[in-house]
C-alpha cells in the first residue's frame, strides 16, 4: 500500500497538494472533494512553501492511509509509510 | 432519509449570575448589547430560590443571551473546575467583518475586561474575554466561506470519530486511518484525475 495523504480541496489546504506534487516521487489525484497525495515512500511537505498560517497548517490533514504522521511541527509535515507495528494501523492489511 | 431541518439559530442561551451589576455593565454598557427582556419572578422558583430575575441581552438577529439572578442564593464557585472544561465551554458571538471585530476589541480594551486573546483560526478570526461571571466569551468573524467540500469532509470526520471512539484506544492517528478508509470506499468508483502535472 502506498503512503497516502488526503487533503481537502479548499483554498486553505490546496497549497499542500500543490507543494507535494513538485516531488517527482509523489502523485496527486483528485478523489471526490479531496486531493489524494501518495508515494511509495515518505511524503514530505515544507510548510514555508505552502504559505499556510498556523491554524490552517495544523488542520490541513484530512486523512491518512498506509502511513502515519512522523513529524508535524511548524516547519514540516512528514508522513512515513506504515509498518506492521504501528498501533494505529492494526486492522490494516500492510503488505 | 434526511430529517427536515426547521430550527433557526439560537433563541437564547442562559447562564446563572451572582453579580448582575457587573454582568449588566459588561454586556450592556461595555459591549453595547441592549437589554431586551426581563422576567421578574416572585415566589415562582423552587423552594430554595423562589425569587429570581431572568434578564436578556440582544446578541443580534433576534438571538439573546440570558442570565438568571436568584435572590438569597450564596455564590458558588467551582475552584476545582479543570482548565480544559473552562476553556472548552464558551459562547461565540458572530460579527460579519474585520472592522466589526476590531470595534468590539476596542470596546473591551477600553474597559476593565480587556481582550485576552485574538486568534486567526482555520475559518474564523476570534477575540476572547472572560465575562464578570467567569464565562469565556468569543466574538468571531468568518475568514472564508464554508464550502460544500467542507460539509462533506465534516460528515466523514463525524463518521470516523464515531468509529474510532468505539475502539479500545482512540487516537488521532487511528482516526485519520479510519477516515481514509471511508474516503477510499466512498469514492472508489469515481474516476480520479491526476492533478498539478
Amino acid at each position: 500500500m502506498r503512503t497516502t495523504l488526503f487533503v481537502l480541496d479548499v483554498d486553505d489546504f490546496r497549497p499542500l497538494a500543490e507543494v507535494a506534487a513538485k516531488d517527482p516521487d509523489v502523485t496527486v489525484y483528485k478523489r471526490g472533494p479531496y486531493y489524494e497525495v501518495s508515494a511509495e515512500q515518505a511524503i514530505v511537505i515544507d510548510r514555508n512553501a505552502t504559505g499556510c498560517r498556523n491554524a490552517v497548517w495544523y488542520s490541513s490533514v484530512a486523512a491518512i492511509r498506509g502511513g502515519r504522521v512522523a513529524v508535524w511541527d511548524k516547519y514540516v509535515l512528514r508522513i512515513e509509510p506504515a509498518t506492521v507495528a504501528d498501533p494505529d494501523l492494526r486492522t490494516l492489511d500492510v503488505q | 432519509m434526511t430529517l427536515s431541518h426547521k430550527v433557526r439559530g439560537v433563541d437564547h442561551a442562559a447562564f446563572p449570575t451572582y453579580d448582575p451589576k457587573a454582568t449588566i455593565h459588561f454586556y450592556r454598557d461595555v459591549l453595547g448589547f441592549p437589554v431586551v427582556h426581563a422576567t421578574c419572578a416572585l415566589g415562582w422558583g423552587p423552594e430554595q430560590h423562589p425569587d429570581f430575575i431572568h434578564f436578556f441581552f440582544d446578541i443580534g438577529q433576534g438571538d439573546r443571551l440570558a442570565f438568571f439572578y436568584y435572590f438569597g442564593v450564596e455564590a458558588y464557585h467551582d475552584d476545582n473546575e479543570p482548565e480544559i472544561l473552562r476553556r472548552a465551554r464558551h459562547l461565540a458571538i458572530h460579527v460579519d467583518t474585520e472592522e466589526d471585530l476590531a470595534e468590539y476589541r476596542r470596546r473591551l480594551d477600553g474597559s476593565d475586561w480587556k481582550c485576552e486573546l485574538q486568534v486567526r483560526h482555520e475559518t474564523v478570526e476570534s477575540i476572547y474575554v472572560t465575562d464578570p461571571n467567569g464565562y469565556l466569551i468569543e466574538i468571531t468573524r468568518p475568514l472564508r466561506a464554508i464550502t460544500a467540500e467542507d460539509d462533506i469532509d465534516a460528515n466523514l470526520s463525524a463518521d470516523a470519530l464515531i468509529a474510532v471512539v468505539e475502539e479500545d484506544k482512540p487516537s488521532l492517528g487511528r482516526f485519520f486511518q479510519l477516515k481514509a478508509d471511508l474516503i477510499a470506499e466512498r469514492y472508489a468508483d469515481e474516476p480520479a484525475e491526476e492533478s498539478f502535472v
